[in-house]
């Protein structure tokens, strides 16, 4: 039985991470601007994956992305878009390099990433679940 | 509708010349212009067959730059291009290309549901690795399975000059793709060579190649599955001194494939029967049909974040009703050896990324049967006399 356990877990390693509550996912913020409240997972996939390029007033979106090491990325891959980090690491290149899209710009951090939503109009990001957030939208995620 | 699909490379190249260099000084003031790049070299050896030279010695033909680059007009039309420069050997023609190079223009960008139109030389969508099979960053292993992704096909299949549109709808049920293209390929004779015959003396034309496939993602799954269909026509014209008579080709594939993906690992497969039918070439009035078949399995594990490995495992088969290829001697009065009629390869590949930008990788072929060598119309009998052959590679990449 421990035996099958250990195998089960070395084919699925993903269970001992949904084993324990995950975290809360990180925020999805936007600029002050943008007319929308809520957003699905897939509506967002579309954003980070370059195929919804405008809002629907028209407005530019501007993609922003912390680095893909950072915890932060990682669970939003995971938790707000349902895509492993690697997948969308996977996605974005194939997207550079057949002239698809582009990706989302890379910032250092988060305080960076809440400065330039802050001033960008049409931007949107991510933070870490429990930052303060001020002078941005936080745009609800449904499933 | 010929003309309509002919293509003009000069004109398209100054076209993404000036914006690679006319309009960098001008757009790189704004975020509407970007650039991308890749380099990478790398050394392999296929001793016992042509698939990278003929005399089966260590190469460095795996050779692949592209400089792209994307301007943003206006919200809803974009210009993009790559420059390439390939260098495998035998496996496909060496030397620069414009990888793509199109306007494209997004017709519809809603929440729910975006359609985007392509025009000039587009990268073929509609297969899980065809659209940047050229490029080595984006390849799960140096050499794809070569029976869907077969190698002196490449420069063909990776990309058509006419229209596309690619359309993303997404509803609670899921996310549909579906992409349409058709267009047309040029075909050097260095190319008609490596596809039909070394000793062809006239001139390959593709008249279209016609492509319609669909993804579909299950909301909540971890899994992708997706159908594509191919119908191409191309034509061969002799010369007085040719020994094969005109000749026309139809090649129709139907393609299944799928992919499941999990945190640390990922499955990937294709699976498809290909109607390849003959028209004269051989020799006046000649008409041969026959339906090739192959799959393959594709599978990723990450041993790090940084670490990954991959397995595959391909099998091909050039004639469903013949799949030992037992006619193959019978037909060419011994010339051409049963296992020129099918190909298994199983693989292993190792990439490590290191330093931001940088992968290195490196793998391993076992190879029983040669259906997949090039040339495939007229096989090279002299080269690949071995059944059993193997091949290795290493190859150092660079993106920015």
């Amino acid at each position: 039985m421990i035996k099958s356990a250990k195998i089960l877990l070395l084919i699925f390693p993903s269970m001992l991470v949904y084993a324990d509550n995950p975290p809360p996912p990180p925020l999805v913020v936007a600029h002050t601007a943008v007319a929308v409240e809520r957003l699905s997972k897939s509506q967002l996939r579309s954003i980070y994956l370059k195929r919804q390029v405008i809002w629907p007033n028209g407005d530019k979106i501007k993609v922003y992305m912390l680095p893909a090491k950072s915890v932060t990325h990682q669970q939003f891959s995971q938790a707000n878009l349902q895509m492993f980090p690697y997948q969308l690491e996977q996605t974005w290149q194939k997207l550079t390099f057949s002239g698809i899209g582009t990706p989302p710009v890379e910032v250092a951090s988060a305080a960076h990433m809440l400065q330039l939503i802050q001033t960008t109009p049409g931007a949107i990001g991510y933070l870490p679940y429990g930052n303060e957030i001020n002078n941005a939208k936080v745009i609800e995620i449904q499933p | 509708m010929q003309k309509l699909l002919k293509f003009n490379p000069k004109l398209l190249a100054k076209a993404l010349l000036a914006v690679t260099l006319g309009q960098a000084p001008l757009a790189m003031a704004a975020d509407d212009w970007h650039w991308h790049g890749f380099v990478a070299q790398g050394l392999m050896q296929a001793k016992d067959s042509n698939f990278v030279n003929n005399d089966g010695d260590v190469s460095a033909k795996l050779t692949e730059f592209g400089l792209n680059s994307v301007w943003q007009l206006d919200p809803s039309f974009r210009l993009a291009g790559q420059l390439m420069y390939l260098d495998g050997g035998n496996r496909f023609q060496q030397g620069l290309r414009i990888d793509y190079l199109f306007l494209n223009w997004t017709a519809i960008n809603t929440l729910d549901w975006q359609v985007d139109l392509y025009a000039g030389r587009y990268k073929n969508s509609h297969w899980l690795f065809s659209s940047t099979r050229d490029v080595a960053i984006t390849r799960p292993m140096i050499v794809l399975p070569q029976s869907v992704y077969f190698d002196s096909f490449r420069d063909i299949a990776v990309g058509s000059d006419g229209i596309a549109l690619q359309s993303t709808y997404s509803s609670s049920l899921g996310e549909l793709d579906l992409n349409w293209s058709l267009g047309a390929t040029p075909t050097p004779k260095e190319q008609s060579q490596r596809i039909i015959s070394n000793f062809i003396t006239g001139a390959t034309k593709q008249d279209f190649v016609h492509q319609i496939s669909s993804f579909f993602r299950p909301t909540g799954s971890k899994s992708q599955w997706g159908v594509s269909l191919l119908d191409s026509d191309f034509n061969y014209r002799r010369t007085m001194t040719d020994i094969f008579a005109d000749g026309d080709f139809t090649v129709q594939r139907v393609m299944l494939n799928w992919r499941y993906s999990e945190e640390n690992w990922e499955l990937s497969s294709e699976l498809f029967q290909e109607r390849v039918s003959v028209y004269g070439f051989y020799a006046p009035g000649v008409q041969r049909t026959q339906f090739a078949q192959g799959a393959y399995v594709l599978a990723r594990y990450n041993l790090t974040p940084q670490t990954t490995l991959y397995a595959s495992y391909d099998h091909f088969y050039g004639n469903k009703d013949d799949k030992g290829g037992s006619l193959l001697p019978l037909q060419t009065g011994g010339q051409v050896a049963d296992y020129f009629g099918y190909q298994r390869d199983t693989a292993l590949s190792l990439s490590h990324d290191f330093g931001g930008n940088w992968r290195i990788t490196a793998e391993y072929h076992w190879t029983i049967g040669t259906g997949r060598l090039g040339p495939n119309v007229v096989p090279d009998t002299i080269v690949n006399r071995s059944k059993n052959h193997q091949l290795w590679a290493v190859q150092l990449m660079y993106w920015f």
